[in-house]
């Protein structure tokens, strides 16, 4: 898209950026002279005052030196008595290192000329940055007159901070790279490619993700090499030697391959009963598989606690049962096979609706029993699926953070470990390691998804799915098949029932008389972060929602140079633990140049980094079906690529835009792994007041808003379903 | 919609696609020159992948060159980008936007340029009734049939005046029927328009019928610039001989060249006025022969010997398929009813009427 150089275009451009790089230059130093003036006047003002201050007894000076070292934090003072040249110059200090300081560099020529200067009973500024203590100062020699001798009697060292202007001054230099540099490409865009809106795009894409997902994680990655300012392995060493972290790890990985299983077997299940059998109510069952998928966090952890919990409803009250535990391995595999097992089922059914039903057929008419069948024609042509259905929800269940935190009792997992690390410990270099050993087994897992099952996949799609499809299992089986799936549907729904009971109930576990007070004291209490949380969120979906559809426009139609790592970087995020992005966040953004954390802001644009890809991948999907030459037409007819995009490829790729968005809304809303670490006074999220209340054992206000929550999911679904619906008619004309 | 028509020329253009991975490069256009004249229809035609698209979307401003310039109007616009052009494209898949019905579709130019809606309603409607679909203008693209998309695409592109109209095998999507008035219409709306037009194609007939000029390309080359008689009757190589019609091959040896070219053929020698530049004496040859360029003689009458295979009656014209050592030849006798007729089955031997065949260089097919 570039389009051909010229000499002419080519030297105008090197001119004009070669004035703007002197012009910026000069600017620039300006700031920092007058910046280093004024750093020299306070310094010059400070030696005076001191000085003027100054006993005129030369007895007392020792003592007033010490009391000025207390008082001063600017500055550290040495005083040094005698004339040099003429006199044995002794030092008094009360600190040794000021000491060792003034020895290592008497015989230096910056002394030696500060000495002159002296003598001559005038001040010395040096030009030279000193350090002490491992920070930069700048050093001042002023004379001191005593009454005694009605003459020079020694002199002042002072040690003034030098940090804060260096500090300045290399801020001041990265705002100007980075000011030429934004001029540099901007006036390149614009000068030289064909379609400079589509170029600042495709900038702008870029800069997204180098500030919001490589820069964190870089800094995060750069945290844990580092200890007391230096490049050190120490981190590392201590996290993987310690028992105490591996145990967490351990018990990620543990908790992991049982979800994993158990998630994978259920989805299954149910995916094999809806596209190869010929139960009833296929429609609803598959709802029921899809259902928990979008249980806002802590609630089904939250019903789990109020039906088993030390105070149970079925645990204590129904069975009396006095030394069960919910905490731990057995509650969290609980919990995220309910939570996760829907991953499986969506991967499953599909892939089992790509086989083509006719082998099974051809196998059956063949005289091959049911069984025969299944383990020699379906279920093998099934196992890549299946496979990478259990990566799926393994490295979703390493990921989780909520469950864990809420259930995991004394069972320790990384990613609740790292939360710990940071929020409790203010050990946010362990953090950032324990939620980096984290993206390991995360990493492992794409990476042999990609690589060794997807080639294994030779899920044969010949077509439709055979209208005859006779059952694969003998009746008893399938009705047990069935009642278990039945089962589990209840048992789901009684979680979310339990969750609404729980709102209006008067004390859970004790009185469980009817009352409304939870309710008001819930919504009274959590007001703020409701509005908060719905307010951060709704700012940041259309915003998502927007750069997915441009991002998802520039990946599929446009061909330029780095498209593979903006590609990687944008859809990044989604494999990331959220508590990694979360740690690497307050990491990156708590220092300048970019101060967010605190603000509204870091959560929109976290919420925003997260949820890109899923509505990337939405709109890449759709817009692949749609003939380029729409666009073109468009195009070619006097539309710019604003234009374009407004009154062609938004209309057309509506469904994606849609869904994209309700989707970005609903997880934002229920966002919380790293969310947690970006809230603030200001800022608060409503997840995290829910895990409060829980916390507190105030599970009745918790059950208020965690239903709250689960009505906004659903509406936002509603809504999307009406909006998505009304645009059907579009899908089927996009592609002729 | 009276405009004046504009010339429009590449200059030694050339188009690289880079592959992906960066190894095999593809030279999908290569060092092209061409020149249109104001108001001319012209056709790009070739074997498929040889470049027309191509060519075609570099004009209309949606490929950029790698190397070379393009002028519409004497101005260059190699680096301006689609939407500043004066040109308009009607697709190979039409482009219809699906989500507007075929008055809005037509009227999106206008709705760009912001003309006031009741002329843009006016000159919709006078649009719509050029390609004969005043009745449809609510419909929606999807419920169209093939021609009637075609023709929506046609008039959303000429609704916008432009000063080149590019079209992409407009009607490779249509039923052979449907083909052959649409080329009638096209043409006709073209030449009431004046407008300067690059049709692209790989039909030869289409090509034949329509064009005031073909450019024949094969693997990004341009192989000859001609009128479709001129291109025809004197072609340049085997493969345009080839690809524009039924062509018989005979291979000969160059004796002698000066204002006639002498060939030996089985023997035989033949003086014959129209030959091709390149030649030298010496060279291996062929000469280039129409069916209707070929007549059927007694056995050992003309060059070579054979025996009619089939007949089949055309009304004004007889075509004979006859066997010969170098394979199936095919002769056209016209007015057959005054000529003699050999049945299927008799021994015959074709004879080449002289300044109807061509000698050309026995090189690519
Ligand atoms: N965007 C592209 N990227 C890479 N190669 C391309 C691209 N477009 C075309 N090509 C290649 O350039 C060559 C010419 O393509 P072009 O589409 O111009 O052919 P064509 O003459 O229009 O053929 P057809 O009659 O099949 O439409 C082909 O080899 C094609 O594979
Ligand atoms: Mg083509």
């Amino acid at each position: 898209m570039i389009e051909l150089f010229t000499s002419r275009k080519l030297i105008t451009f090197f001119l004009i950026s070669a004035v703007v790089l002197v012009a910026l230059f000069w600017l620039f130093d300006t700031i920092k002279d007058s910046f280093d003036r004024i750093v020299r006047d306070n310094h010059r003002q400070l030696v005076n005052v001191v000085v003027e201050a100054a006993p005129r007894e030369e007895e007392d000076i020792e003592n007033w030196v010490r009391m000025v070292n207390r008082e001063f934090t600017e500055a550290d003072i040495i005083y040094v008595r005698g004339v040099p040249g003429w006199d044995e110059l002794e030092i008094y200090t009360h600190n040794d290192r000021l000491k060792a300081f003034f020895e290592q560099h008497r015989d230096t020529p910056d002394f030696k000329s500060g000495f002159d200067s002296v003598y001559y009973l005038e001040n010395y500024y040096s030009r030279l940055d000193y350090s002490f203590d491992g920070k930069r100062v700048s050093v001042v020699l002023s004379p001191l007159i005593t009454e005694m001798r009605d003459d020079l009697t020694g002199f002042l060292v002072f040690l003034m901070s030098a940090e804060a202007g260096k500090n300045f001054s290399r801020l001041l230099d990265i705002f100007m790279i980075g000011s030429f540099a934004a001029f540099v490409t901007i006036y390149f865009i614009s000068k030289f490619f064909r379609d400079p809106v589509m170029g600042f795009i495709i900038l702008g894409l870029f800069v997204m993700v180098g500030v919001f997902v490589a820069y964190p994680l870089f800094e995060a990655v750069r945290l844990t090499f580092i200890s007391e300012g230096q490049f050190s392995m120490a981190t590392w060493k201590t996290i993987l030697s310690s028992r105490h972290y591996l145990e967490a790890l351990w018990g990620s990985i543990r908790l992991g391959i049982m979800t994993a299983s158990f998630a994978t077997v259920i989805g299954f299940i149910f995916a094999f009963l809806i596209t190869r059998t010929s139960v009833k109510g296929k429609k609803f069952l598959s709802t029921m598989g899809i259902l928990p998928v979008i249980s806002p966090p802590f609630s089904l952890s939250l019903s789990l606690i109020l039906l088993f919990g030390s105070n149970g409803l079925i645990t204590k009250q129904l069975l009396g049962w006095q030394d069960f535990t919910i905490y731990g391995l057995g509650g969290l595999t609980a919990v995220q096979t309910i939570g996760m097992f829907p991953i499986a089922f969506m991967t499953l059914s599909g892939v089992l609706q790509a086989i083509d039903s006719t082998l099974e057929e051809a196998s059956l008419d063949l005289n091959g029993s049911r069984w025969k069948t299944f383990s020699r024609v379906t279920f093998p042509l099934a196992v890549p699926g299946v496979l990478s259905s259990w990566l799926l929800v393994f490295t979703n269940s390493l990921a989780d953070f909520a469950n864990p935190l809420l259930l995991g009792g004394s069972y320790r997992v990384l990613s609740v470990e790292a939360y710990i690390e940071v929020t409790g410990r203010n050990r946010l270099g362990h953090g950032a390691a324990l939620s980096l050993l984290l993206l390991l087994p995360t990493l492992t897992a794409f990476l042999v998804q990609r690589f060794w099952v997807s080639r294994k996949s030779y899920v044969t799609v010949t077509g439709k799915p055979s209208t005859r499809l006779s059952d694969l299992v003998s009746r008893p089986v399938k009705y047990v098949m069935l009642s278990f799936v039945v089962l589990l549907t209840v048992f789901i729904l009684g979680l979310y029932g339990t969750i609404v009971a729980g709102c209006f109930v008067e004390n859970w576990g004790i009185d469980y008389s009817f009352s409304l007070r939870n309710i008001s004291e819930a919504l009274q209490r959590g007001r703020a972060a409701i509005v908060d949380t719905f307010t951060l969120s709704a700012i940041a979906t259309p915003i998502a929602g927007l750069i997915a559809m441009m991002a998802a426009l520039v990946l599929v139609r446009k061909k330029f140079v780095g498209k593979r790592l903006l590609e990687g970087l944008i859809l990044a995020p989604f494999a990331i633990p959220g508590t990694l992005i979360g740690i690497a966040f307050i990491l990156a953004f708590n220092k300048p140049p970019l101060i967010l954390v605190g603000t509204g802001a870091i959560i929109v644009i976290n919420y925003i980094i997260r949820e890109l890809p899923v509505g990337v991948e939405g709109g890449v999907a759709t817009l692949r079906q749609i003939d380029p030459a729409i666009e073109e037409a468009a195009n070619d007819l006097g539309a710019d690529t604003p234009t374009v995009f407004r009154t062609i490829v938004l209309p057309l790729i509506r469904p994606a835009f849609i869904s994209g968005m309700s989707y970005t809304f609903v997880r934002s809303m229920t966002a919380v792994s790293a969310v947690i670490f970006l809230i603030s006074a200001r800022w608060y999220h409503m997840t995290v007041l829910i895990y409060n209340f829980s916390e507190n054992i105030r599970f009745g206000l918790a059950s208020v808003l965690s239903t709250t929550l689960i009505i906004i999911v659903f509406a936002t679904f509603g809504i999307m379903r009406l909006l998505v619906r009304k645009s059907e008619h579009l899908e089927k004309s996009v592609s002729f | 919609m009276s405009k004046a028509s504009v010339p429009v020329r590449i200059d030694r253009v050339t188009k690289v696609f880079k592959d992906v991975r960066g190894k095999a490069d593809v030279i999908a256009v290569n060092d092209a020159s061409f020149e249109i004249s104001p108001g001319e229809l012209v056709t790009l035609l070739g074997p498929s992948g040889c470049g027309k698209t191509t060519t075609l979307r570099m004009i209309g401003g949606f490929e950029l060159p790698t190397r070379g310039r393009i002028f519409v109007a004497n101005e260059d616009i190699t680096n301006l980008p689609a939407n500043k052009r004066d040109t308009a494209t009607v697709f190979q898949s039409y482009g219809l936007f699906p989500h507007m019905n075929v008055f809005d579709n037509v009227a999106y130019g206008l709705k760009l340029r912001k003309l006031p809606g009741k002329q843009i309603k006016e000159k919709v409607m006078n649009t719509l009734g050029l390609v004969g679909l005043r009745d449809l203008a609510e419909r929606s693209p999807g419920k169209l049939s093939g021609g009637q998309q075609q023709r929506v695409a046609l008039a959303r592109s000429l609704i916008v005046e432009p000063s080149v109209l590019l079209l992409d095998e407009p009607l490779s999507n249509l039923d052979a029927l449907l083909r052959e008035q649409m080329r009638v219409e096209i043409k006709r709306i073209q030449k009431s328009l004046g407008i300067t037009t690059i049709y692209v194609t790989h039909d030869r007939v289409e090509a034949m019928s329509l064009s005031d000029r073909i450019i024949v390309m094969k693997d990004g080359l341009i192989r000859q610039i001609g009128s479709p008689d001129n291109i025809y009757e004197d072609p340049n190589s085997k493969f345009v001989a080839g690809f524009v019609g039924k062509v018989a091959f005979f291979p000969v040896e160059v004796l002698n060249i000066d204002s006639t070219c002498t060939v030996e053929f089985n023997g035989t020698k033949h003086e014959l006025s129209k030959f091709s530049e390149d030649l030298q004496v010496g060279d291996k040859a062929v000469i280039m022969a129409r069916p209707e360029s070929l007549k059927l003689l007694e056995p050992t009458k003309g060059i070579i010997e054979g025996q009619v295979n089939t007949n089949i009656y055309l009304g004004g014209s007889l075509e004979s398929f006859v066997t010969t050592e170098q394979g199936e030849i095919l002769v056209q006798i016209d007015n057959p009813a005054e000529k003699k007729i050999f049945a299927e089955g008799e021994k015959v031997s074709i004879g080449i009427i002289p300044n109807l065949v061509k000698v050309l260089p026995d090189k690519d097919e």
